[in-house]
């Protein structure tokens, strides 16, 4: 398999804090990593490193094998790799439909509408549980459905590579379970993901390998199984002696 | 494309402004007092103004404050050009959108770093230079006085007031059907959300300053014609006063749909002409209105407008018709 994304010692400082520091990992054509960690571990930073929301203190973030590093966010969009964020942040004004419709219409969303913008928008919205509330004024639609959205918004892009924010942040066990097999298939269909997720159990049934950050650094990396034995990681989440409480 | 609803309030829409437009044009046809006819040649240089306000402040959200540059860019452009060269006016008027148009890009540029209050006082303060300069170079602008003896856009008033109609109805017209083109929800997704536009891929920063320079552009182009329609050119097209009044217009008319803009141009010219009979009281009860309007109709008057219609016209139906609220449209920008 290629190597679609290749972060080498990632770092970003936010005055004398290091939100992230010498951050390295590699990401396959076709795999779906989860990041966990924390509250404040840097996951989200690390995010925003990526989609060129923030700029690095240093490091190379290099996709499909160009560096990235200091261009815009719309042009990494372009390039192939969209993000959806924890705290969904929709067009409230505009329908669902029109939220849609504005991702394809970006440069790279558009070069793939074979249909149309429109056409293509009716479909992702169908593709991700929408389908009848197109027209819904997005500041009108439940959380769980401005998650969707969000993620439609995201595939109208075409990426290859998918940053999805915690999403399932705020939904119930009922919405996560018909929004997991969504994610599954979209890994099925060749999308590279990664996933940043609290809720470990849902998390560890999609992904079959796991990063994890504390205090901006990278702790670990491997299997779930490999994971839920780390001293580290269990300590991140439990603290010193967490381990018997351990079961994930 | 976007389903039936829209379709039909589009025709609505339409249907409206085509009757405005039919009444505009038979202004000169039964109104035979000269006053009047200057007053709605006003009316539409200020329907130009507001609607070339709204597609940059009410679609992107960021409120200019400063439209006087624009207008007077033009305006001075137009006249220097005609005063000193005698450019004929059909040129002239084109060459004024052009200088404001670069004006836009100028303006535009470094303003895009700043965000909400910054910006509005940028933009304040860009306009307030030129208008301080007129009077450095009294010797070549006129000074407070500005310049007499333009060269008039068409020797009647009829003439003069259809010239003044087409300028109205191509500029808005192309205002309005870029606002309601894909390239205007951008401009809208930009309002609502600028971090939520970049991740969907939207370059942002050009969209804001192309709609700068189109801003400009037609704000300029008004403005030229506005000094071949006074036969003057004076500081107070780059003042303060004409850039909160195009404000004061938009926001009453509704913002962020051109069409309101343009309805809050015509009434609050007329309404500030119909009150001359007033003259002491004129300001007062002019302020007053504005301010009452702020409070109880705070969308704009054409949005509230267009929603109330709409209700109605849902009852007698008494289907589930989607309007307003979720339709692109007035009423919901």
């Amino acid at each position: 398999m290629d190597v679609l994304l290749e972060v080498q010692e990632l770092t970003k400082y936010f005055g004398g804090l290091g939100a992230v520091r010498n951050v390295s990992f590699t990401l396959h054509q076709g795999e779906m990593l989860g990041i966990i960690g924390p509250n404040g571990a840097g996951k989200t930073t690390l995010f925003n490193l990526l989609t060129g929301f923030l700029k690095p203190s240093g490091g190379k973030i290099l996709f499909r094998g160009e560096n990235i590093v200091g261009l815009k966010p719309w042009s990494i969009v372009n390039q192939g790799m969209a993000r959806t964020f924890q705290i969904v942040r929709p067009f409230h004004q505009l329908t669902g439909l029109e939220n849609v419709v504005i991702s394809c219409l970006s440069e790279r969303g558009a070069a793939r509408a074979k249909k149309g913008a429109e056409e293509k928008a009716w479909k992702l919205l169908e593709n991700v549980g929408l389908a009848g509330k197109e027209r819904i004024v997005a500041k009108d639609l439940p959380h769980g459905d401005l998650k969707r959205l969000e993620l439609a918004r995201a595939l109208a892009t075409d990426p290859e590579l998918l940053l999805l924010d915690e999403p399932f942040a705020g939904l119930g066990l009922p919405e996560i379970h018909t929004l997991s097999p969504l994610i599954q298939k979209l890994s099925q269909e060749g999308h590279s993901i990664i996933i940043i997720e609290h809720k470990l159990r849902e998390l560890m049934k999609l992904v079959k390998r796991v990063m994890t950050l504390q205090f901006g650094e990278k702790i670990a990396d491997g299997t779930p199984e490999e994971l839920s034995r780390d001293q580290r990681v269990i300590e991140a989440y439990l603290g010193k002696g967490g381990r018997t409480f351990a079961t994930v | 494309m976007f389903g039936k609803e829209r379709r039909s309030i589009f025709r609505g829409e339409r249907l409206g402004l085509l009757i405005a437009l039919a009444i505009l044009a038979a202004v000169p046809l039964y109104i035979k007092d000269r006053a009047i006819v200057e007053l709605v040649i006003l009316a539409n240089i200020y329907a130009v103004y507001v609607a070339s306000w709204d597609i940059l402040c009410g679609y992107t959200g960021q409120v200019n404050f400063g439209h006087a540059l624009f207008v007077g860019g033009g305006a001075y452009a137009a006249a220097l050009l005609n005063f000193y060269f005698k450019l004929p006016p059909w040129i002239t008027i084109f060459l004024g959108g052009g200088v404001a148009a670069i004006f836009g890009l100028i303006i535009g540029t470094p303003c895009l770093r700043l965000r909400g209050p910054y910006f509005a006082l940028a933009t304040f303060a860009a306009a307030a230079v030129p208008y301080g300069l007129t009077d450095v170079y009294w010797e070549v602008t006129g000074g407070l006085d500005g310049l007499y003896g333009i060269s008039p856009i068409w020797p009647t008033l009829t003439g003069k007031y259809y010239f003044s109609l087409l300028l109205t109805a191509a500029s808005c017209g192309l205002i309005y059907v870029g606002g309601r083109s894909n390239k205007g929800l951008i401009l809208k997704s930009i309002r609502e959300d600028e971090i939520g536009a970049m991740a969907s891929g939207i370059n942002t920063t050009r969209y804001k300053l192309m709609t700068f320079i189109v801003s400009g552009f037609f704000a300029g182009l008004a403005g030229a014609f506005y000094s071949h329609n006074q036969l003057h050119v004076g500081p107070e097209t780059l003042s303060i006063n004409l850039s909160v009044l195009v404000i004061i217009m938009s926001v009453v008319g509704g913002i962020g749909t051109i069409t309101g803009p343009i309805c809050g141009a015509y009434l609050l010219t007329i309404f500030n002409e119909m009150l001359r009979q007033w003259e002491e009281l004129r300001l007062l009860i002019y302020t007053a209105t504005v301010v009452l309007m702020l409070i109880f109709v705070p969308k704009g008057i054409l949005p509230a407008l267009t929603e109330e219609i709409g209700r109605v016209f849902k009852k007698k139906k008494g289907g589930e018709i989607a309007y307003g609220r979720t339709v692109r449209g007035p009423g919901i920008d």
